[in-house]
């Protein structure tokens, strides 16, 4: 349950946060080059990651110290644990309690700055891992799984999208509802503010008017030389690739007969560029082992990398495996710093284990207070602190 | 219905209804949020039908099947059903020991 981070915890970090920026702006006498380089520090963008873990705690890692610069208790239970940040980065909206209610909380001082409880009367509301902010963070979206729990049956109601105001402050209420097709896990935003929500297929909706299109056909595609895609994912990625992507898995035909005896299976990714909208599926190697979840190397999109029991990368011009290693536990989510030369890998347990991108060498792991991580997503970006 | 055969005497009328058109569409729900049984391989076999692709140790993969209900005949639902099952136990690899079977409630 909320332990409200206490009082004297928000107030400690409130003055470590305002004691950081003193001392980026008056270096003290007698300690001004000590102060200077401090405030240089604090100043200079670097990277770090967002991620949350049992029992609800959302943590803020500073990469390149390795270690936890914050950690923010949140009320309720834990689940999914889906971050979505604000374009300044200061804020994180985080899907929650057993997969129903929203928090827009501040990463620095852990001020929880907006709410919503979906659930609302006799309807419980779920929404798996869908929640975005819009380009200009005024709107969270959030795809919402309705049911009426009625006293002798529970009744599905229709899926849809929710809007809310991210100025509207606690125990918000949706200020817009769209119809939205079922089955969405995750969720992104366009530059122009399109939605684009994966599910069977891959959608586009108008955000103003809640028109809805096909964006990306993905079970729907009717290839007859392949098979229907398979595709699990509750990780929305690809932020620092400005791109939403999702792996799926495949058997490729030889011909006509589509005999899966002789077929070829293979992983391959769907990606939608936001900042244009435009839309890619490629094959990228053979279907050798089970991935949850795989991105492209910032700054090279040939080199693919896959995570679950090994951190595969491949070369997607090639479609083949190029390296492989096995890793000390199973991870979930795969994320990579913002200049691509490290990979983060989240989930599962509470620790991030940081390896080298060129060689698959293991660099460190970080290591989260708390439980396990879970189905949580891991959010990477830029920014001073 | 298609793609079934009907077995017994239930089966058999709610395929004539089906047929008669007296019964609604159904509407299926997300097929992780409504604690629908899948039929998905992944936990006691892989897709390839062997253990090496299962997720390592089998605790690293307890609550990302538990907190979505994603397999809920093997692995207790802690989305809507047993929401407190694993709340003593925030960590599934070294709590494993507090985490207990669970049964079907009798509400009569």
């Amino acid at each position: 349950m909320c332990r409200d981070n206490s009082l004297y915890d928000r107030a400690a970090r409130v003055a470590r946060v305002a004691a950081l920026a003193v001392l980026a702006a008056v270096p003290l006498a007698g300690c001004a080059e000590k102060g200077d380089q401090a405030a240089e520090a604090a100043a200079a963008p670097g990277d770090f990651l967002v991620v949350m873990n049992r029992p609800n705690k959302l943590n803020l890692v500073d990469l390149k110290q390795r270690k936890v610069a914050n950690t923010c208790d949140l009320p309720g239970d834990f689940g999914p644990g889906t971050v979505a940040m604000s374009p300044d980065n200061r804020t994180a909206y985080v899907l929650t309690n057993r997969f129903e209610n929203i928090y827009g909380v501040d990463v620095d001082t852990c001020e929880i700055r907006f709410s919503a409880r979906q659930s609302q009367g006799d309807e419980r509301v779920k929404s798996i891992s869908s929640i975005a902010v819009s380009p200009d963070g005024k709107e969270v979206y959030t795809h919402q799984n309705p049911t009426r729990l009625l006293i002798d049956r529970y009744e599905v109601q229709d899926a849809r999208i929710a809007v809310f105001d991210t100025s509207a402050g606690l125990d918000a209420k949706p200020v817009r509802t769209f119809p939205a097709p079922r089955q969405i896990t995750i969720m992104a935003v366009g530059k122009d503010g399109t939605l684009y929500m994966g599910g069977r297929d891959i959608y586009a909706m108008n955000m103003q008017t809640g028109a809805t299109t096909v964006a990306l056909k993905s079970q729907s595609l009717n290839d007859p030389m392949e098979s229907q895609r398979d595709s699990l994912t509750v990780w929305p990625l690809g932020d620092i690739n400005n791109e939403m992507v999702r792996m799926y898995s495949a058997a490729r035909y030889k011909d006509a007969t589509q005999d899966l005896a002789t077929a070829d299976w293979v992983w391959g990714f769907e990606r939608v560029d936001l900042a244009t909208g435009a839309v890619e599926s490629k094959v990228f190697g053979p279907l050798e082992v089970v991935l949850f979840s795989g991105m492209a190397r910032p700054s090279d999109p040939n080199q693919f990398y896959g995570v679950l029991t090994q951190l595969k990368k491949f070369d997607v011009a090639a479609r083949k495996e190029v390296k492989s290693v096995d890793l000390d536990h199973s991870y979930y989510c795969i994320n990579f710093s913002t200049d691509g030369s490290e990979v983060y890998l989240a989930g599962t347990f509470n620790d991030i284990a940081v390896y080298n991108a060129d060689t698959l060498e293991k660099l460190a792991n970080i290591q989260l207070t708390g439980g396990d991580m879970s189905l949580a997503n891991s959010r990477v970006f830029s920014r001073a602190l | 219905m298609k793609h079934l055969k009907p077995l017994n005497e239930k089966a058999h009328l709610i395929d004539q209804a089906s047929r008669q058109g007296e019964v609604d569409e159904v509407v299926a729900m997300q097929t992780v949020a409504g604690c629908t049984a899948t039929t998905d391989p992944g936990w006691e076999v892989d897709m390839f039908g062997g253990v090496a692709g299962l997720c390592q140790p089998m605790e690293a993969d307890l609550y990302g099947c538990a907190d979505p209900c994603w397999w809920p005949a093997q692995v207790p639902d802690v989305m809507v059903t047993y929401p407190d099952w694993a709340g003593e136990a925030p960590s599934a690899g070294k709590d494993w020991r507090k985490l207990d079977a669970v049964f079907p409630e009798d509400d009569s």
